[in-house]
């Protein structure tokens, strides 16, 4: 009997907490966990785990600071991430994405840039953006 | 039962509110400043030959005499305000048949077209002044995802607060550059007639923005248009003399007033109110505990003084090239401060064209602006309702450019010069 209500309190609890948007951490320390960086002015939780998802999937599209803006808002959920189980994994690969994108990028921009004509020879010259800017004549005012 | 041992003191609670404005206003000038400092060296007061929608009427050459400058820069700012004007109508008018998607796809729209290509070309004046060996590729891909990003922020409000924040001041930066390139007379005409339109537009009963606004308290929606919005300042119960707006959602005994904020501040963002967050989305259940220590997030009603209205924020239109900004000061529906967009790109334009001069004049300029956002502050909080922020502080600002170009300066330089002072 005791451990039947017990249950059904932590459950309609926990529903309630759900619903609520927040997740109380425990019994004895009952303070809110906002899955979001924003806190209270942030998501509730199941809102947090479709926004989390369509983050996730919009970063498909060449997009990696949307991975970077989803690690960003779901920090608490890498901080504690026992508690969010269902965002943890779309917050995760948003940020290993980013990462990775990051690192593709950052040795492509430096290689061009520091290798420069002597490793491309004349193509650098036709890559440069200042040198596009100004064949597509872009940096006039229009 | 937590109790406050003192009231909060002035400082925290306009002062941290003021600060919150007054942030983003200062990055947003800085901004500028630097960029027309860095970008502007070599373009002295040149005029520039671009034509837009402010140099319709009368593009200025720098051989003209002083009396047909005036007249041309006094004929573009009529046009200009004529056409804003005829826009924030239009505004009115959309809003009234509630076309607010297409509103609000409008707002994103025209902030990716801003990121997009005013963002590019300021990029591109960067990289070439100083021949950054950047690819275009990357280039690309950067540019790329800024202005997805931004217009992603702007359209929906589900991204990080601060993002928000930022990209607002961004474009705001961005747009105020493109400001700055206008001819002079125009500059300062034109600031002097947008303030002038703001107050009427906003204090006169048939004006538009006072149209928006009254239709957006009586429907009791938002504005839909790139309005700066401060983060809401925390207040425990003491705070019932706030002019903060709570809805009642449950009922809850007295008690829970004053431990529902004690827990709030729990949470890692200390200065937020949970109950603003609540303002947003109406559909939040209240967790109630046994009515003692665990009241989580409840609203209060308290009533505005005057009686609830709920979002009062004024507006003004602004068009250049494709935006639509609202300027004007106002109190959002969860008590925090909202300042139109126009609001900071005026601002900027005047701190620009005075850093196009000399430092001392941004300094004046800056200044001067600062001072007319508090007295427009200390006015809003006075009188509670939807006030124009370009009137006080644009006034004060050209005034104080003058005055220091044509008095302070002088002196200064000749200190100076005979090592007297500075």
């Amino acid at each position: 009997m005791e451990r039947a209500e017990s249950s059904v309190g932590e459950a309609e609890r926990r529903h309630l907490g759900e619903t609520a948007g927040l997740i109380m951490r425990s019994r004895n320390n009952p303070e809110p966990l906002w899955p979001t960086i924003d806190g209270p002015l942030g998501l509730s939780e199941e809102d947090s785990v479709s926004y989390a998802r369509k983050f996730f999937k919009f970063g498909f599209l060449l997009l990696p600071l949307l991975w970077a803006v989803n690690c960003f808002y779901f920090w608490p959920v890498l901080r504690h991430s026992p508690s969010f189980p269902r965002i943890r994994r779309y917050v995760l690969g948003s940020a290993v994405g980013f990462v990775g994108f990051t690192v593709m990028l950052s040795s492509w921009a430096l290689t061009f840039a520091i290798g420069g004509e002597r490793l491309f020879g004349p193509v650098w010259e036709r890559l440069v953006m200042y040198n596009v800017a100004d064949r597509l004549g872009l940096s006039g005012w229009n | 039962m937590a109790q406050n041992t003192k009231p909060p003191s002035i400082l925290e609670t306009i002062g941290e509110e003021i600060i919150r404005i007054v942030t983003p206003v200062s990055i947003c000038m800085f901004l500028v400043v630097l960029l027309v400092a860095i970008l502007n060296t070599d373009t002295s007061d040149s005029s520039s030959s671009i034509t837009t929608m402010a140099t319709i009427a009368y593009n200025e050459d720098p051989s003209d005499s002083l009396w047909d400058k005036i007249k041309g820069a006094l004929l573009n700012s009529l046009v200009f305000v004529v056409i804003v004007t005829v826009t924030t109508f239009l505004l009115v008018l959309l809003f009234y048949f509630r076309c607010i998607k297409f509103l609000k796809f409008y707002m994103g729209f025209s902030a990716f077209i801003v990121l997009g290509f005013l963002g590019g070309e300021v990029a591109l004046f960067l990289i070439e002044m100083y021949t950054f060996p950047i690819d275009c590729i990357t280039f690309l891909v950067l540019l790329f995802n800024f202005t997805v990003v931004g217009g992603m922020s702007v359209l929906m409000s589900n991204l990080p607060i601060l993002i928000n924040q930022g990209y607002l001041v961004v474009i705001g930066m961005l747009v105020a550059y493109w400001f700055t390139l206008l001819p002079e007379w125009t500059t300062w005409v034109l600031l002097v007639a947008m303030a002038l339109y703001d107050l009427a537009a906003v204090l006169l009963p048939g004006g538009p923005l006072r149209l928006l606004v009254e239709l957006a308290i009586e429907r009791d929606e938002d504005i839909p248009a790139l309005v700066y919005e401060a983060r809401p300042v925390t207040h425990d119960e003491s705070a019932l003399r706030q002019r903060r707006l709570w809805r009642l959602r449950r009922s809850v005994d007295s008690g829970s007033a004053e431990n529902m904020n004690s827990e709030s501040n729990s949470s890692s963002n200390a200065n937020t109110v949970s109950n603003s967050m609540n303002c947003q989305n109406e559909t939040r259940l209240v967790v109630a505990e046994e009515g003692q220590r665990r009241e989580s997030v409840s609203e209060l009603a308290v009533p505005l003084i005057p009686p609830p209205s709920q979002s009062t924020r004024d507006g003004q239109e602004v068009i250049s090239s494709e935006n639509l900004h609202l300027e004007g000061i106002g109190l959002g529906s969860s008590g925090a401060i909202k300042l139109g967009l126009g609001d900071f790109i005026f601002y900027s334009v005047l701190v620009g064209r005075a850093a196009m001069y000399d430092f001392m004049t941004v300094y004046a300029c800056y200044l001067a602006i600062i001072a007319g956002l508090g007295i427009t502050l200390m006015l809003l909080a006075l009188y509670q309702k939807a006030l124009p922020a370009l009137p006080v502080s644009i006034l004060l600002g050209v005034l104080f450019y003058f005055l220091t170009r044509m008095l302070l300066e002088a002196f200064v330089v000749q200190c100076s010069v005979n090592l007297i002072m500075f």
